[in-house]
């Protein structure tokens, strides 16, 4: 079967300090079975690997110079995420898989800390663990991702300054399951 | 860990809050009440309550509703009580001012109204004291930004319970002899359980969160906000019961209330001292609107200060008193409450219009819901028409007064009509500003729409 692959240069938003992610999750939720994505970042996007990974996508990396870098998303044919959960019962309360995103997002005006966690969940696998930095509990994000089906655990770091959030994608769906 | 869903009512409350702060201005414009009629004079009390009451304690209430549960990270105990408890306030502050013409002797005596509007009001502020108090308690241990709210709500309980005692004897309800005392001479005690305790000081404990988090600075925890809490509590509890002592056993009470003042005074510059400090070591070097004016706020803050120790010094405080009011009400209560809503309603408005798609598609930042260059020149004649007007004041310029006081009206319709603009998002650009999902806010009501 011959792969199309569609452009998608994110250098642009990149580089104007954005957040490509919900470009990139629409731009694969509008391919076609026999489509794929070259993308175009400005850095290695790894923690996209393991996102479009549980959609089942198989990834093929390379540094095109200037520290750019060219991946070329193609579809394994098998979705990760469709498999049944390992561990169904243990979908809230239990030990939480390691996060696949990490935000540090203490230095952003609020309410920038809120939509970039939102919007990166948006990029997510149910299951799926973000962990964000903050500089205050988010009392109005809760809300959201509560609405939104999704758990999560949060706290102060021992200093006293940072709040660490970990969400888990939808994972209140899954308990409820 | 709740989360916090926007509060319903406040958006009423600020509406209400705006409409009073317009016909307290007019007032002033058409010369009914101070400078032009003494500060005891029927007139002059109408004038005063409407701001007072109608314009600062409705916004902030409505404010305390959704930030109280921000401040102490639990929810409101209730979001259905403040749409009663603003009917109670509303109803008893008309019955007020029309129990005030009647003492006037504008209006009809009888029947009298006074005993009526403080059973509303006492009604209304009881309900504010019972959702606060309960979200508070629910929470505690308390962050230090909230215990400065506890302490002016208690101060607000102090204020009502000196207006019902003077409600029930002007309406001719009583005649216990306390109570006549405490309606003869107690009302630099209510006034200043009213400005100084749960305005000033409420005020002062929200603009310490506040102001960190719009300029990214650390929230301050040490020694001196501390010192800030503690001298000021103690500065209101001596001016209130030192206060009610000599109001009812004999003394002379101008004179003690300047010595219980002075750790209130000490804590108004350490507050200086760490807001000063907040703005230093911000991080966000551009800050938005609201934080320049808020300086404005504090700069009028300090001004009322040195003014008041100027006049002291000077043996002429008890003729300018006016005037330091004035600019307390003014520059600092009504400036830094101006700079503060014009961030909180684009604030409120983008979370209600856009928080449920938030991530999905492309949405707004919250800036986008306003042009600041549009407000900067409304917001710089209100300031500016404020100290010249207090200039007027101190000058004893009737005339010149009524002159600043159109000014300030102008300004504040400026600002509104810039609020306005953005509860209805006329300045997000068309193309995001209504994307799939979302709905357009209503002006008095927020929604938090379940799915």
């Amino acid at each position: 079967m011959t792969i199309n692959f569609v452009d998608l240069d994110v250098r642009p938003i990149l580089r104007d300090g954005g957040e490509p992610f919900a470009k990139i999750m629409q731009t694969v939720s509008a391919l076609g079975p026999d489509e794929g994505i070259r993308l175009l970042a400005t850095f290695k996007p790894v923690p996209l690997f393991s996102v479009l990974g549980s959609k089942g996508f198989t990834h093929e990396a390379r540094e095109i110079g200037d520290g750019d870098w060219e991946v070329l998303f193609r579809r394994s044919g098998e979705a990760e995420a469709e498999a049944p959960p390992a561990e169904p019962a243990a979908a809230d309360d239990g030990a939480w898989p390691e996060p696949v995103q990490h935000l540090d997002n203490r230095d952003l005006d609020p309410p920038e800390p809120m939509v970039r966690i939102l919007a990166t969940i948006e990029t997510m696998a149910p299951g799926q663990v973000l962990s964000a930095l903050l500089c205050r509990e988010p009392m109005f994000l809760f809300p959201e991702l509560a609405k939104r089906g999704h758990s999560w655990q949060g706290a102060f770091e021992a200093d006293g300054t940072t709040y660490k959030i970990l969400v888990r994608v939808n994972g209140n769906k899954e308990a409820a399951a | 860990m709740a989360g916090i869903s926007l509060s319903r009512w406040t958006m009423s409350y600020f509406v209400a809050a705006l409409a009073a702060l317009i016909a307290g201005e007019t007032l002033m414009v058409a010369g009914y009440g101070f400078p032009a009629a003494t500060l005891s004079s029927p007139e002059t009390l109408i004038l005063v309550h409407v701001i007072a009451i109608g314009w600062m304690s409705l916004l902030l209430c409505g404010a305390l509703f959704q930030f109280l549960p921000v401040l102490v990270a639990h929810p409101l105990y209730s979001n259905t009580l403040p749409l009663p408890t603003l009917f109670f306030l509303l109803g008893g502050l008309v019955l007020l001012l029309l129990g005030f013409l009647q003492l006037a002797g504008d209006i009809a005596a009888s029947p009298p109204l006074l005993p009526f509007s403080g059973l509303l009001l006492s009604t209304g502020f009881t309900l504010v004291l019972w959702n606060l108090g309960r979200t508070l308690w629910a929470a505690r241990p308390v962050s230090l930004p909230a215990r400065f709210v506890i302490v002016g709500l208690t101060c607000l309980g102090l204020t009502v319970a000196f207006g019902v005692v003077f409600t029930i004897v002007f309406g001719g309800m009583t005649s216990y002899e306390p109570f006549l005392l405490i309606a003869g001479a107690a009302r630099p005690l209510h006034a200043i359980a009213g400005i100084g305790g749960w305005l000033t000081f409420t005020a002062v404990g929200v603009s310490y969160r506040l102001l960190a988090m719009f300029m990214l600075a650390p929230e301050l925890e040490g020694h001196r906000p501390h010192a800030v809490l503690y001298l000021g509590a103690a500065s209101l509890a001596l001016i209130i019961l030192a206060g009610l002592y000599v109001v009812l056993f004999g003394g002379p009470l101008l004179s003690l209330l300047a010595v219980c003042a002075i750790p209130g005074i000490a804590a108004l510059a350490l507050y200086g001292a760490d807001i000063f400090h907040l703005y230093r070591v911000r991080k966000r070097r551009n800050i938005e609107l609201n934080s320049r004016m808020a300086a404005f706020a504090l700069m009028s803050l300090s001004g009322s200060v040195v003014l008041t120790i100027g006049l002291i010094v000077l043996g002429r405080l008890a003729d300018n008193i006016g005037a330091v009011v004035f600019l307390v009400a003014f520059g600092w209560l009504t400036g830094l409450s101006l700079a503060k809503l014009y961030k909180i309603t684009a604030f409120m408005t983008w979370l209600e219009c856009y928080g449920p798609v938030l991530g999905k598609t492309v949405t707004p930042r919250v800036q986008d819901l306003v042009i600041e260059a549009r407000a900067r020149k409304w917001f710089f004649l209100y300031f500016s028409a404020v100290w010249f007007s207090d200039l007027a004041l101190l000058a004893q310029q009737t005339t010149v007064f009524r002159v600043g006081a159109a000014m300030m009206l102008v300004a504040t319709a400026g600002i509104i009509v810039q609020l306005a603009r953005s509860r209805f998002l006329k300045d997000v650009n068309e193309d995001i500003r209504l994307p799939e999902g979302t709905h357009r806010p209503k002006l008095f009501l927020s929604h938090s729409r379940a799915r």
